[in-house]
C-alpha cells in the first residue's frame, strides 16, 4: 500500500510538471483524485486493512492528496499566468488610429454667451427674464422716457409693423413688462433678440442683448460699479480693468458707458481698441424716475440700476471673431469650433 | 461734431495735452470718437531757402536745387517750376514721412542724387490741391523750423460724438465751457463789437411771426452795401479744419458763428426778398418749395416755412431757399437768428430726409437766450469782412420770455444715489462752476436755477447726475449692493429650452441662428396650400431688403437655406438645429404670438468618414431618433406617428405627423423631392419639427421609477411574415395590448424583405422578454404565455409566422 502510494505520488508529479496547458492538468485531477480517480480508488481500498494500520495509511493518504493538490493548484496557477502572458505579448493594436466617437454637435456662439452671462448673473441672484419681439412703442419707447419726436429716437433706427407696433430695438421694454408684473425687490436678466434698421460690416439687423435691472432700496451707482466688475472680472478674467464715462440714455440717469481695459492688447493699444486701450461693452446707469413713474413705483422710495450689452460684441471679443457676419451665415466649419 | 485744440483754447485757458484733453472730454461724457494731428509726424518737414537753382543735365522738366535747411546746404532734385533761387520752401527731409505713407529716401534721380523733396500743400494735406511747390513768405520763420509749426498749423482735431441730450456742447463755445467747468477756469467769451449805421432796421424790414408755439424767438438784422467775396484765408482753414466747405465771405461767417455759438443763423439776399417783409407761418398742404441744394420740396401744414411777402423764401431751421441764397452779386443782407421748436424741425427734417447742421441743432433745442448774442457777432463780423453798412437795432420778435425755474436739490439725495460722500460745499461748487444760480433754502435744500444753455437739465436727478459727471465717474467706488433674497430660479419654459438645446448638441447637431425675416415667397417653396396660416406673415413696414421684409412663420426655409449653403462648401455631412421663434399676427389688439418652435435636418453620413465603421447614409430613422430621444427625456406621454395628411414638404411615403395624445407636435419626413429641388439642395434631407411650448405642456414633471425585478428573464423570438401595408409596430401594440405584468419588453430586432419573402411582404422579428417581478417564472409558464400571443398576433392582425 505504502509502495503503491509513493508511485502514485510519483507519477503524479511527473505527469505535473510535464503538462503544458491548464486543460492538461484539470485532467490530470481528474485521473487521480476524482470521484473514480486513482487516489480515490486507493482510499476504497484502506478498509481492507488491519484496524491498527487504517489511521496511519490514512494519514498517508490524506499527506499524499495535499502534495498532490497543492503541487496541481500552483501549476494551474502559473499555467494562466502563461495564458495571459502569452495573450498580452501576442495582441497589438494600432492606438493611433482614431477613436471612435459620437459626432459632436454645438450650441451657437451668441447661445453660449448668452448662457454664460445668464449663469454668471443667476449666480448674483438675478432671474431669467423674457419678453415679446414685437413690441408696442409704449414699451419699446415711451415708458422708457422716449417721448415721439425725441431726437434720442435716432439713437437707435427701428422696424415698424402695422398696428403701431414695431420690433424691439432693445431689450429694455422687459424691464418695463418686468416692474408692471412685479414689485421690488427685483432683481432679472433678460436675454434676446432685438432688430434695428441698419446693415453693414458692423451692424446687422438683428442682433442679441442682455439687459440686468435691480431695483430695492437704497441701490447706488457705486453698486452698479461693484456688480459690473464683478461680472466682467467673470466673464473676461480677473482684474479686467472696467472704466464707467458720463453717457446719455434716456432710462437712465446717471448714465454711463463700460468699457473693459482691451481683452486684445491689455489696455497698451491695438487695432481693436483704436489705440485707447479701452472696449466699450455695455450701457448702463440708474433708472432714471421717469420710468418708475411709468410703472408706477415710488421714486423717492426706491432706487436701482439697469444695464444692456450686445451679445455679439461680447462674442467676438471672447472668440477673436472680427467679422460680426460670420455669426449668421451658419457655415458648420465656423460653428463646429465652438 | 468736431472741434480743434487750438480754437477751444482760445475760450479757455487749459493746460492739457492734446492727449490729455481727449481723456478729458471723454471722462465728461464728451467722447472723442478720433483725433486728427495736423503735421503730427511731419517734424522733418522744415522752413529750407533755395540757395541755387539750375536745370537738370539730363531732364527738361527737373530741376537741380542747392537747398539750405539752417544746418546744412542738400542737393533736392525737383520737378515743379513755381519757384526761383532765394525762396523759402518746405523741405522734406531723408527719413520725412508724408500723408499716404509716402517716405522720404535718399534716391538718385536721372542720375543726380536727391537729399529730399520739395512740398506742395497737397502733399503735406495741406490742401486738396495745389499748383506746385508751397512757397513761403521769407520772414515765416528761421529756416530749419518744422513747417507746420511756423505755419501755425500744428492743431488737433478731435471728432467728438455727442449723445442726444447735449444740445449745448454743439459748438466750440459749449465744449470749452464743460472743460472750464471741469477745470474750474474762466471762460473767456468771444467779442464783437457793432458799429450800426443810423437808418432804424425797422424802418427797412418788417418781421411777422404767424405761429409763435413753433417759433418762439425771431431775431434779424439789416446790412446794406456790402461785398460778397471769397473768404480770407483764415476762415477757409478755420472751417476746413472741421469739414466745412468754404462758400463766401457771409455764408462762412454764419457757419463759423453756428459752430462756435451753437445757433445756426441764416442770410438772405435782401433784393430778393418781396416786399421787405419776413413772416413766419406754417406751409400750406402741398405748397412747393425748392431748397438750396436745387431740390423741390412738396410741404405741408406742419413745416414752419419763413416767408417774404410773396412765398416762402427758407424752410424754418433745415435749409434756406433757391430764391434768396447770397450769391456773388448780392448787396444787402437780411440776417436771421432764430429759435424754432425742436419737435417741428425734427418732423420736417425726417420727413423730408433732409438732415442739416441747422436742423441737427434745432431738433435737440439751442439756447434761447443766446438767439441775440449769436445774431449781434456774425454781423460784426460780416461787416469786417464783407464791408457795408449794418443798420441800427436789431428786429427781436420774442413774446414770451422764457425764465428758467428753479429745481428743488438736496446734496445728500446726490450722495446717497451716487454712493459718494461729497462736501455739501463741494457739491454746491460743481454747480457754480456749471453756471447754475444757487440759492440756499431754509430746509437744507437748494434751489437751483440751470442756465440757458442747459436744456437738459430739468430736475433733481439730472442735477446730481452733473455732480456725479464733474466730480468724475472714476471717483465713485464700486461696491456691492445690500440686497433682499428673492427667488431666481428659471422658469420651467427656461430649464426645458436649455434641455433641449443640450440634447440636441449631444447628440450631434449643431445649432444655427437665422434671421426672424424672411423673403416674403419663402413659405411658398414649401409648397405650402393656399389656406396654409404659414403664408399669413406680419410684415415688415420699412424693410432693408425684400429678401428680409417679413417675420417668419416656419424656421424650415431658413434651415434648408443654410442646408445648401454648408452643401455648396462642400459639408455634405450635416446635422443642424434651429430653436427659436416663429411669428403670427395676433387676433384684432391681441399681440402677435410667438411660439419658441426646434427643427432640424440631417443629410449625409452618419458617422462620417472613419476607419472602422462602414459609411452609412442617414435616412429617416435617424430623424424619428432624435424627436424619440427629445420626447423620451421630456417624459411627453401617448406618442404616435400618424401618416395621413402629412406636410407637403415632405415626402409622402417617407414622413409622418407626431402626436402626444390628440396634440399635435410635430412631424417628421424626408424633404420632397420638389422642395430639395426649390432650395438647390442635392441630395435628400431629413427633417423633423417639433413645437416647443406644446411640448412643455405635455412633458410630465413627475416620474414614477420601479425597482427593478430580482428574478431571471426568459426571451422568445417570433419571425412572421406581414403585409407591406401594415405598420410593424402594431405587431408591437397588440403585444402590449396584452397587457400582461410578465412582458418586461418588446423589441422589433429586424426587418427583412427579398428571398424567401413574397412580394409586398415583409418579415419582421420580435424579442419579447418575459419576467416577472414574483418570482422565477417556469418554462411551461412561458410557453403558454408566449403561445397565446402568437395567437392573438395571427387572429388579429394578417400575420403569417415563420
Amino acid at each position: 500500500m505504502r509502495e503503491q502510494l509513493d508511485q502514485l505520488r510519483n507519477g503524479a508529479m511527473q505527469a505535473i510538471a510535464a503538462a503544458s496547458s491548464v486543460e492538461q492538468l484539470q485532467d490530470i485531477r481528474v485521473r487521480l483524485l476524482g470521484r473514480k480517480g486513482e487516489l480515490t480508488a486507493l482510499m476504497k481500498g484502506l478498509g481492507g486493512l488491519a484496524a491498527d494500520e487504517r489511521p496511519v495509511v490514512g494519514q498517508l493518504v490524506n499527506t499524499v492528496r495535499d502534495e498532490i493538490e497543492s503541487a496541481l493548484g500552483a501549476a494551474i496557477v502559473s499555467a494562466q499566468e502563461q495564458v495571459i502572458a502569452v495573450r498580452l505579448q501576442s495582441e497589438r493594436i494600432d492606438i493611433s488610429l482614431p477613436g471612435r466617437r459620437p459626432l459632436k454637435g454645438t450650441k451657437h456662439p451668441v447661445t453660449l454667451v448668452i448662457e454664460e452671462i445668464c449663469s454668471i448673473f443667476s449666480g448674483l441672484g438675478f432671474a431669467v427674464a423674457e419678453g415679446p419681439e414685437i413690441e408696442h412703442d409704449w414699451y419699446n419707447f415711451e415708458a422708457l422716457n422716449f417721448p415721439p419726436e425725441h431726437p434720442a429716437r435716432d439713437m437707435q433706427d427701428t422696424f415698424f409693423v402695422e398696428n403701431n407696433m414695431l420690433l424691439r430695438t432693445h431689450t429694455s421694454p422687459v424691464q418695463i413688462r418686468t416692474m408692471l408684473k412685479q414689485k421690488p425687490p427685483l432683481r432679472i436678466i433678460a436675454p434676446g433678440t432685438v432688430y434695428r434698421c441698419d446693415s453693414d460690416a458692423t451692424h446687422s439687423p438683428m442682433f442679441h442683448q442682455i439687459e440686468g435691472l435691480m431695483v430695492d432700496t437704497g441701490v447706488t451707482f457705486g453698486d452698479l460699479k461693484g456688480i459690473l466688475t464683478v461680472f466682467t472680472n467673470q466673464l473676461f478674467g480677473q482684474k479686467t480693468g472696467v472704466r464707467l464715462r458720463p453717457s446719455y440714455f434716456p432710462f437712465t440717469e446717471p448714465s454711463a458707458e463700460v468699457d473693459i481695459a482691451c481683452v486684445i492688447c491689455g489696455g497698451k493699444g491695438c487695432r481693436v481698441c483704436k489705440n485707447t486701450g479701452w472696449l466699450e461693452i455695455l450701457g448702463a446707469g440708474m433708472v432714471d424716475p421717469e420710468v418708475y413713474r411709468h410703472v408706477q413705483y415710488d421714486a423717492e422710495n426706491i432706487s436701482g440700476f439697469a444695464f444692456g450689452m450686445g451679445i455679439e460684441r461680447i462674442a467676438m471679443l471672447k472668440y477673436g471673431i472680427s467679422d460680426m457676419r460670420l455669426l449668421f451665415e451658419n457655415d458648420v466649419r465656423f460653428l463646429r469650433q465652438f | 461734431m468736431n472741434v480743434t485744440y487750438n480754437w477751444l483754447k482760445e475760450f479757455v485757458d487749459f493746460d492739457a495735452t492734446p492727449d490729455e484733453l481727449a481723456a478729458l472730454l471723454t471722462m465728461l461724457g464728451l467722447e472723442v470718437e478720433s483725433m486728427a494731428k495736423l503735421g503730427a509726424g511731419l517734424d522733418d518737414v522744415v522752413v529750407a531757402l533755395v540757395e541755387e537753382k539750375r536745370q537738370h543735365p539730363n531732364a527738361d522738366k527737373l530741376s537741380l536745387c542747392r537747398v539750405n535747411n539752417g544746418t546744412e546746404v542738400v542737393d533736392v532734385v525737383c520737378g515743379a517750376q513755381n519757384f526761383n533761387q532765394g525762396d523759402t520752401v518746405a523741405l522734406a527731409q531723408i527719413g520725412a514721412v508724408l500723408p499716404g505713407d509716402f517716405k522720404i529716401k535718399k534716391s538718385k534721380i536721372r542720375g543726380e542724387e536727391s537729399f529730399g523733396m520739395l512740398c506742395s500743400e497737397k502733399e503735406l494735406g495741406l490742401a486738396e490741391e495745389s499748383a506746385g511747390i508751397m512757397v513761403l513768405q521769407p520772414s515765416v520763420a528761421p529756416l530749419g523750423t518744422p513747417v507746420f509749426a511756423a505755419l501755425g498749423r500744428k492743431d488737433t482735431i478731435f471728432e467728438i460724438g455727442l449723445t442726444p441730450n447735449r444740445s449745448d456742447c454743439l459748438s466750440v463755445v459749449g465744449i470749452a465751457r464743460d472743460i472750464a467747468a471741469k477745470l474750474d477756469l474762466k471762460i473767456k467769451h468771444p467779442h464783437s463789437t457793432l458799429v450800426e449805421g443810423s437808418e432804424k432796421v425797422d424802418s427797412i424790414i418788417g418781421v411777422t411771426v404767424e405761429n409763435t408755439e413753433l417759433c418762439p424767438r425771431y431775431a434779424a438784422r439789416y446790412i446794406s452795401g456790402c461785398k460778397i467775396a471769397p473768404s480770407p484765408e483764415w476762415l477757409v482753414k478755420r472751417l476746413g479744419d472741421i469739414g466745412i466747405r468754404s462758400i463766401n465771405n457771409v455764408v462762412d461767417v454764419t457757419n463759423l458763428i453756428m459752430m462756435e455759438l451753437g445757433q445756426p443763423l441764416h442770410a438772405f439776399d435782401c433784393q430778393q426778398l418781396a416786399g421787405n417783409r419776413i413772416v413766419v407761418r406754417t406751409a400750406e398742404d402741398g405748397e412747393l418749395f425748392t431748397t438750396l441744394d436745387n431740390q423741390q420740396r412738396v410741404l405741408n401744414s406742419a413745416d414752419l416755412v419763413v416767408c417774404d411777402a410773396e412765398r416762402p423764401v427758407a424752410l424754418a431751421g433745415v435749409m434756406g431757399g433757391l430764391n434768396s441764397e447770397i450769391e456773388s452779386t448780392t448787396t444787402s443782407i437780411l440776417l436771421e437768428s432764430a429759435f424754432f421748436k425742436p419737435s417741428a424741425i425734427r418732423k420736417t427734417s425726417k420727413r423730408l430726409g433732409l438732415h442739416t447742421e441747422s436742423s441737427h441743432r434745432f431738433e435737440r433745442g439751442i439756447d434761447i437766450d443766446g438767439v441775440g448774442r449769436a445774431l449781434d457777432r456774425a454781423a460784426s463780423l460780416i461787416v469786417e469782412l464783407a464791408g457795408g453798412v449794418l443798420a441800427n437795432g436789431s428786429i427781436d420778435v420774442y413774446p414770451g420770455k422764457s425764465e428758467r425755474t428753479a429745481i428743488a436739490f438736496r446734496p445728500e439725495k446726490a450722495n446717497e444715489l451716487i454712493g459718494i460722500n461729497l462736501e455739501r460745499a463741494v457739491i454746491l461748487d460743481i454747480l457754480t462752476r456749471l453756471e447754475c444760480h444757487i440759492t440756499n433754502c431754509a430746509d437744507g435744500s437748494v434751489a437751483v436755477i440751470p442756465p440757458h444753455y442747459r436744456i437738459d437739465i430739468e430736475r433733481e436727478i439730472d442735477l446730481i447726475e452733473e455732480i456725479a459727471r464733474l466730480n468724475g465717474y472714476d471717483k465713485i467706488p464700486a461696491t456691492m449692493p445690500i440686497a433682499r433674497v428673492v427667488s431666481d430660479r428659471p422658469s420651467r419654459h427656461q430649464e426645458t429650452e436649455r434641455r433641449v438645446r443640450d440634447l440636441l448638441v449631444n447628440n450631434g447637431m449643431t445649432e444655427i441662428i437665422n434671421f426672424s425675416f424672411t423673403a416674403p415667397d419663402a413659405a411658398g417653396k414649401l409648397l405650402l396650400s393656399e389656406d396654409d396660416p404659414r403664408h399669413i406673415a406680419i410684415k415688415l413696414a420699412n424693410p432693408l431688403v425684400d429678401e428680409q421684409s417679413v417675420m417668419r412663420t416656419t424656421l424650415l426655409p431658413g434651415l434648408l437655406e443654410t442646408t445648401a449653403r454648408n452643401m455648396n462648401f462642400r459639408s455634405l455631412d450635416l446635422k443642424l438645429f434651429e430653436m427659436r421663434r416663429v411669428y403670427f399676427p395676433g387676433d384684432g389688439e391681441d399681440m402677435p404670438r410667438e411660439p419658441l418652435c426646434i427643427v432640424g435636418a440631417i443629410t449625409g453620413s452618419r458617422d462620417g468618414d472613419g476607419w472602422s465603421r462602414p459609411n452609412e447614409a442617414v435616412d429617416f430613422f435617424d430623424a424619428k431618433g432624435i424627436v424619440e430621444t427629445v420626447l423620451d427625456a421630456l417624459d411627453v406621454g401617448g406618442v404616435s406617428w400618424v401618416t395621413e395628411n402629412t406636410e407637403p414638404y415632405f415626402h409622402p411615403g417617407k414622413s409622418c405627423r407626431v402626436f402626444s395624445g390628440r396634440e399635435q407636435i410635430g412631424s417628421v419626413g424626408e424633404l420632397h423631392p420638389l422642395v430639395q429641388k426649390n432650395f438647390e439642395i442635392e441630395k435628400p434631407v431629413f427633417c423633423f419639427e417639433l413645437n416647443f411650448e406644446k411640448l412643455v405642456q405635455l412633458s410630465k414633471t413627475k416620474k414614477t421609477i420601479l425597482a427593478p425585478s430580482k428574478f431571471p428573464d426568459s426571451s422568445r423570438d417570433i419571425a412572421m411574415l406581414i403585409p407591406e401595408e401594415l405598420a410593424a409596430v402594431k405587431i408591437v401594440e397588440c403585444i402590449r395590448m396584452e397587457k400582461s405584468k410578465e412582458i418586461e419588453h418588446v423589441q422589433i430586432f429586424d426587418v427583412y424583405r427579398g428571398k424567401g419573402v413574397p412580394d409586398g411582404y415583409k418579415s419582421v422579428a420580435v424579442r419579447i422578454r418575459y419576467r416577472s417581478f414574483e418570482r422565477t417564472l417556469a418554462e411551461e409558464e412561458i410557453s403558454a404565455l408566449h403561445k397565446k400571443i402568437v395567437t392573438s398576433l395571427t387572429d388579429k392582425l394578417q400575420v403569417t409566422v415563420r
